[in-house]
């Protein structure tokens, strides 16, 4: 089986595994099905309740509930949240936007940002900087991350109020924007940094070993040229296939940040669910950004086999 | 079993490199020079530092271990207690009350059990499972490896918070559930790195010779190419611990964890929000988040340092 | 040992190297050969001896822990004491060198046609199409019938013999006077084992390159080499010209490699070779030899001149 074909299957799987669990998990839990798909805590009536038991398919067999809810999501349809009144597809395109902008950038930076510095450290992993920094990045990546944010909130924001706490723009003015977004891109992009830099520093030690570097520096390479031109495109492919993980990583940490920094995106919208048992919303939200990473993992996928030519084969 | 196999694995430190590097850097016969690794005083000095670094990690790491172990030594009052609530640092509280009244000292003394089982727990089931399905996979090769890799992949791809989110909505919050979905989500690198090792020892001329002598598979998996995993799987058991705990940190925030267990991550929790934040009372929230950060970088430097001794012993064997 | 014809190219008086570690591994105690312009010289020996160690000291190729003496003179000038910025000018340009394993020596991710132009664009400071065009006209003369195809090839789409071919080409771009060949013919086969030799006898007439091949394939040694040079345990035991050798080897440990080959016999010479951070004492054969007397294992023997050779042992005081 060639290796893309074994790829799309796996996707594959990874989607059909998505939708089965997203379809699933409601209808498993325990409690009244019918709670468990408009959440708890709202008020309905016995007669809406019966109402809502034949909307909702839940006396039909099961295949053809599957059958309405796939097709219902091949329109998009993603249910209804009762407790915001509104559909859940909406609710979530809405917020999802800012929510990306600000992971996305926080994933480039922090790549830039960790990579650099790793690539140097591996380089040289003796030199006083080097540990420090090693160090440093190590404690940055053991601190929960919304951990992280509340101290650079405290500091940078109450004690030294350079920067604003709560919400994504003042005026919607792409420098109000930037000022509010500042923190949290921030506190994202140090966490990512922290995970790259250590990677890109043990992927710099392993390569330098290798017999392509050693042959560098014998056709006339000084140490510069051989770590630039030879050990780096190397050591960062396991960059990228991290980048996709990554996000799905930094994904889940901004749903926390968001909260800390009082953000309207997807993040605060998943807690009030939380607390509010609105379980469509959480659903919806699930699948949404399950989908997020599935994409994000193709796309890895796809700039690994640009970058690697071993997964390539002659035209 | 020769040093590039030890060096395939890489000396990163969190668990999630080793978990995606991608195979075609596990090349299995790397040219390597016959030399002896560092020189006599370069070796000295980084023995040092990371003797260091190591020694930190264990003995911030006993503390905390004796912090859950017997925490009515190091509390004290019982965290159940209530006093005036909101107080701020005094004699009586080394760090004040919270919004109930309870002592956050012994609070915090008595989370540390919470946090650091809750921890274990999940990294146990965790490394159990990636150990048996790695073990099976790189034994067994084939179909079930295709399969079993395929299974792999496809949990990877699944955001874990996410998901343990909408499960912990749905389901009363409790430790029985966080710990087996928090082992059930993080078990793909253990299965990888595993998988890969047992690939290579499968070659070893002793595991062929047990296989000649016609023993089950069961058995030279266990006796055989189980114990020379160890060394592998200790540092990744550690490092999984230090991830469950900041998942566990993470979940406990959202209010996702036991409300009758205290844990860490819960006590920032109903630091932020219940107005500890707002009213700038660092002593509430700044103790817990140490804490696990601290209790983390120890597990990490732990797990580190039995990375580096690995690598030491594959490349003093050679000479 | 003085080479035969024309100035020396490379002369090396006395290059010791050791390796700090736990223990001080003394991988080279002493060497002294030289190469002449367009000779080749050959490195025999078994595995552990030192071969390997002597090329990469000869281009400062040795990792950072390693400690030299010695001369190393290339054209005049004592390579050991060249600055690391001098050295790189030198490395690629005026000395070569190809590595066993050649798949593992080229870049994995950078194209052939990249990495042949390397020398070209650091040393000459050439435009990235006119090197790669140059590139290409090298692979022509190699006898690549589609070089053009084979520039944008990667070495993981071509086999093990094709690579060892790119990576001379990538050695000798830039012309070197001398080339060194550390066991170039390890792991291919008997076909791409002749390819190769065809190659290294191309560069030796074409190109008047020097050669300082490095092999344990005796055969493989005495259809090309000029000179050959026995190592045992970091010291050279016996330097003659191929001929000379082949026919009539003087030490004891070339007598018994050569009568190791399949068509002599196949007879192994007893023993292992000693650890070098522990060598025996007095002559370092002493263990292994069929005729070894007390003062064998008492006195270690000097390289001693006779007759167009040299060799070192007691045998021949």
């Amino acid at each position: 089986m060639s290796g893309i074909a074994r790829k799309v299957i796996r996707y594959l799987a990874s989607l059909v595994l998505i939708i089965i669990l997203n379809f699933t998990i409601p209808r498993l839990m325990p409690g009244d099905p019918v709670k468990n798909l408009i959440g708890e805590d709202v008020y309905v009536s016995e007669n809406v309740m019966e109402e809502l038991r034949t909307e909702l398919g839940l006396d039909r067999p099961l295949y053809e509930q599957l059958e309405s809810f796939l097709s219902d999501l091949l329109h998009l349809d993603l249910g209804y949240s009762y407790h915001l009144h509104a559909p859940v597809a909406e609710i979530l395109l809405d917020r999802m936007g800012w929510t990306l902008l600000f992971v996305g950038v926080s994933v480039v930076f922090g790549a830039l940002l960790g990579s650099l510095p790793g690539a140097l450290a591996g380089w040289r992993p003796e030199k006083r900087t080097c540990r420090i920094t090693g160090l440093a990045f190590i404690t940055l990546s053991c601190t929960p991350p919304y951990f992280l944010a509340l101290l650079f909130l405290y500091f940078f924001s109450f004690r030294l109020g350079l920067f604003p706490s709560k919400g994504f723009y003042d005026s919607p003015e792409i420098w109000s924007i930037l000022h509010h977004l500042f923190l949290p891109i921030c506190v994202m992009s140090v966490f990512s940094a922290s995970r790259n830099f250590l990677i890109m520093r043990g992927s710099v030690i392993q390569e330098k070993k290798q017999l392509y570097a050693l042959y560098a520096r014998a056709k006339g390479l000084n140490d510069t040229g051989i770590l630039f031109r030879h050990v780096i495109k190397n050591a960062s492919l396991p960059i990228i296939t991290l980048l996709a993980l990554d996000f799905g990583f930094l994904f889940s940490g901004a749903l926390f940040i968001e909260i800390i920094f009082s953000l309207n995106g997807i993040g605060t919208l998943i807690y009030g669910a939380i607390m509010g048992k609105d379980y469509p919303l959480l659903q919806g939200a699930f699948l949404v950004i399950a989908l997020t990473a599935l994409l994000a993992n193709m796309l890895a996928d796809l700039l690994y086999a640009l970058i690697d030519p071993r997964v390539r084969r002659p035209v | 079993m020769s040093p590039e196999a030890a060096h395939n694995e890489g000396s990163c430190i969190t668990e999630s490199c080793t978990g995606s590097c991608p195979e075609g850097q596990q090349k299995d016969s790397v040219f390597r020079f016959k030399f002896p690794e560092a020189s006599l005083k370069k070796s000295r000095k980084r023995d040092d530092f990371l003797g260091q670094l190591n020694c930190g990690g264990i003995f911030l790491f006993a503390f905390f271990f004796f912090m859950a172990l017997f925490p009515s030594l190091l509390a004290p009052c019982n965290p159940e207690e209530r006093f005036l609530p909101y107080e701020a640092p005094s004699r009586d509280h080394l760090l004040g009350t919270n919004d109930i009244g309870n002592d956050i000292l012994s609070e915090l003394v008595y989370g540390a059990r919470i946090s650091m089982t809750v921890g274990f727990a999940a990294s146990l089931v965790s490394t159990l499972i990636g150990t048996i399905i790695g073990l099976c996979s790189g034994y067994f090769r084939g179909t079930l490896d295709e399969l079993l890799m395929g299974f792999t992949d496809v949990v990877l791809i699944i955001p874990k918070i996410p998901l343990i989110i909408v499960l912990g909505a749905y389901l009363r919050p409790s430790i029985w559930i966080l710990v087996p979905v928090l082992g059930l989500l993080s078990w793909e690198s253990t299965a990888r790195v595993t998988r890969s090792k047992t690939l290579q020892l499968r070659e070893a001329g002793y595991v062929k010779s047990a296989r000649c002598m016609g023993f089950s598979s069961r058995h030279i998996m266990g006796s055989d190419i189980l114990p020379n995993i160890y060394h592998v799987l200790l540092p990744k058991f550690m490092l999984a611990t230090a991830s469950a705990m900041i998942s566990e940190a993470s979940l406990s925030f959202l209010g996702l964890s036991d409300i009758s267990m205290k844990s860490w991550g819960s006590m920032l929790s109903f630091a932020f929000f219940r107005g500890g934040f707002i009213q700038d009372m660092w002593w509430w929230y700044m103790p817990p988040g140490i804490c696990i950060t601290l209790c983390v970088i120890s597990i990490a430097l732990i797990g580190f340092g039995f990375e580096t001794k690995q690598e030491e012993y594959a490349v003093d064997g050679e000479l | 040992m003085k080479a035969r014809s024309g100035s020396r190219l490379l002369e090396v008086k006395d290059l010791q190297v050791s390796f700090q570690g736990i223990k001080t591994v003394n991988a080279l105690s002493g060497i002294s050969f030289s190469i002449g312009e367009s000779e080749t010289l050959a490195l025999v020996g078994e595995t552990g001896c030192g071969k390997s160690v002597a090329a990469h000291a000869i281009m400062r190729l040795l990792p950072p822990e390693s400690r030299m003496n010695g001369v190393v003179e290339f054209r005049g000038k004592n390579l050991l004491e060249l600055s690391e910025k001098e050295m790189t000018e030198i490395r690629g340009k005026e000395i070569g060198i190809i590595f066993q394993n050649p798949s593992l020596a080229l870049n994995p991710v950078y194209s052939i046609g990249h990495q042949l132009a390397e020398p070209l664009r650091i040393h000459r400071k050439e435009k990235k199409e006119k090197a790669l065009a140059r590139a290409a006209g090298a692979l022509k003369d190699m006898g690549f019938a589609n070089a053009a195809e084979y520039i944008h090839y990667y070495p993981s789409w071509c086999s093990g013999g094709m690579n060892q071919r790119f990576l001379i080409a990538a050695s000798t771009m830039l012309d070197p006077s001398l080339l060194i060949a550390d066991e170039p013919g390890k792991g291919l086969d008997r076909k791409c084992v002749s390819e190769l030799e065809a190659e290294l006898k191309k560069l030796k007439v074409e190109k008047k390159t020097a050669l300082l091949l490095i092999s344990h394939d005796l055969a493989f040694v005495q259809r090309l080499a000029d000179r050959v040079a026995v190592m045992y345990a970091g010291e050279i035991v016996e330097i003659a010209d191929s001929s000379s050798l082949f026919e009539n080897p003087l030490h004891p440990y070339s007598r018994g490699l050569l009568n190791s080959l399949p068509e002599k016999g196949f007879i192994p010479i007893p023993g292992f070779s000693p650890p070098l951070s522990s060598p025996p004492s007095g002559c370092r054969f002493h263990p292994r030899c069929p005729l070894r007397k007390k003062q064998c294992v008492e006195t270690h023997p000097y390289l001693i001149e006779t007759d167009g050779r040299a060799v070192r042992c007691f045998l021949y005081p």
